[in-house]
């Protein structure tokens, strides 16, 4: 403990010097060395953030807490991107004495940067709003959401009734499943929903796994548990690897719902290969799992997508 | 060269202590139905985070400090799915709490069932019950006296038992609950 506070004391003076030297002899600033000299993706990203977090120059301070106040403001979107990244993105060339007409490819790669960085913080507000909003049964949107989500995982059966015991067969816990969403609210509901609309074929191919006689589980409450994974994850920053090295879409909430569906695809063949002799084992294989995703996610190199295998278990 | 030997006397009787009274370690067992507030009883009792609650798939167990006592507390899953597992985790147990949601009336029967198939088992005979009447800041709770009633806690005979009523999200009435146990630790045989 004591060499680690000596040494970031040491690391705090030593900085300065280190990135004078390198800019000397590179005539790159830290910034540039990092667009030029890391992969595109997460290592980039995180490096370019962690920089400017460790910025002790007066105007790069000022550029991010404007940044993080249009985050607050809800107005970190792709329309008002030009609007904000701009004059951003000209006051850091200007204090870094970069020549923007010399590297325009330093501009491309470190705006794509900024956008990651303050989507990413974006989608962390959207993602607490909705945990924060409690499941309704008043509210029509919410009941809507409920019913639409039983039509998509079983759309030959349809529902006898609003409080019914068929809810079961999807894995809630009892006859109405308003008092299952909890502490993780709308957030777990419209996680499911996504999972149900977006892959048809998974969901439904995950959900016949949690009606297997003997390695069954219950696929909506797995399903709220591995929200809530997922919201921590997002939270301490570690699933920064995923949104940052998803080349074709920025952090949204969108990307928030593929991340859930990717770990209950890969939680799903976990637990089958596990052969589990009932579901009192899924607090063991849970947190298996939970370490095993948190090994891959601190690879900066790591891409995540769903592979579906024909298997017949 | 004075001062120091009560210091030093001090020091050997911490030693003692430490050499004859082994933490004593008890075993908890939290049941009842699910959206009970078990899992939200037992952060509360680690002085964890309760806002973040799900429901509990299989079981969580933490262990808590309190009173001199190393508290090992399983919290179980209440659906009904899960119920019939709650057996597996009887052996050794040196409480039974057993929490009830009072403002979910229509489930009041349910709950007292299955509390009167837990006492009836031999693997809990004798073992001390608590129970706490849990969200009594529901405008629909029903005091933790009436539940008592429903749940026939005036018939049993063969176990200490006490009625505690509570709010699990905020703590009240935890704590006292608590006390009873930490009174109420039958003798090892």
């Amino acid at each position: 403990m004591i060499f680690l506070n000596l040494w970031s004391l040491f690391a705090w003076y030593l900085r300065p010097f280190i990135k004078w030297f390198f800019r000397k002899t590179t005539r790159l600033c830290e910034l540039q060395r990092i667009c030029y000299g890391d992969k595109a993706g997460a290592a980039r990203t995180c490096n370019v953030e962690k920089s400017l977090m460790l910025s002790r120059t007066q105007s790069v301070k000022e550029v991010i807490s404007f940044l993080d106040a249009t985050v607050s403001e809800h107005r970190f979107i792709p329309e008002n991107f030009r609007d904000i990244l701009e004059p951003s993105i000209s006051i850091i060339v200007r204090v870094k004495k970069i020549n923007a007409k010399l590297h325009t490819p330093f501009i491309t790669s470190f705006r794509r940067c900024l956008e990651q960085i303050w989507s990413y913080r974006s989608l962390m507000n959207d993602v607490e709003n909705l945990r924060r909003t409690q499941f309704d049964s008043n509210n029509p949107l919410h009941e809507e959401k409920l019913l639409k989500l039983w039509s998509l995982l079983v759309p030959d059966t349809p529902l006898e009734n609003r409080i019914t015991k068929q809810w079961q067969y999807i894995g809630f816990q009892g006859d109405d499943p308003k008092t299952d969403f909890r502490g993780m609210g709308m957030l777990g509901l419209e996680n499911l929903l996504f999972f149900a609309t977006e892959y048809p074929e998974v969901s439904s191919h995950v959900l016949s796994h949690s009606c297997h006689p003997l390695y069954g589980y219950t696929f909506a409450i797995v399903g709220i548990n591995i929200t809530s994974m997922a919201y921590y994850l997002l939270k301490d920053g570690s699933a920064k690897t995923y949104m940052f090295n998803t080349k074709q879409y920025l952090p949204t909430i969108n990307l928030f719902h593929r991340f859930y569906c990717y770990l209950f695809f890969e939680f799903d063949k976990m637990w089958i290969e596990s052969k589990p002799e009932n579901i009192m084992e899924f607090s063991i294989i849970f947190k298996k799992f939970e370490n095993a995703v948190r090994n891959e996610l601190a690879d900066p190199a790591s891409v995540f997508r769903i592979n579906i295998e024909i298997d017949t278990i | 060269m004075r001062t120091h030997v009560p210091n030093f006397q001090g020091l050997l009787n911490i030693l003692r202590k430490l050499r004859s009274h082994p933490e004593k370690e008890l075993r908890l067992l939290l049941l009842g139905l699910d959206n009970a507030g078990k899992t939200t009883l037992l952060k509360q009792l680690a002085s964890e985070d309760v806002t973040h609650v799900t429901p509990t798939a299989g079981f969580n167990i933490k262990s808590v400090l309190s009173n001199g006592f190393k508290l090992n507390v399983w919290d179980i899953g209440g659906q009904r799915k899960i119920r019939p597992y709650w057996r597996n985790y009887f052996e050794n147990t040196d409480i039974l709490i057993y929490v009830v949601d009072c403002s979910d009336h229509q489930r009041l029967e349910e709950t007292s069932l299955e509390l009167a198939e837990l006492l009836q088992d031999d693997k809990l005979r004798g073992v001390p019950l608590l129970v706490y009447a849990n969200k009594q800041d529901l405008a629909t709770a029903l005091p933790a006296s009436e539940v008592a009633q429903d749940l026939g806690l005036h018939l049993i005979r063969d176990r200490t038992w006490q009625i505690q009523a509570c709010v699990a999200t905020d703590g009240t009435g935890v704590k006292e609950g608590m006390e009873w146990v930490c009174k109420n630790i039958p003798v090892k045989k």
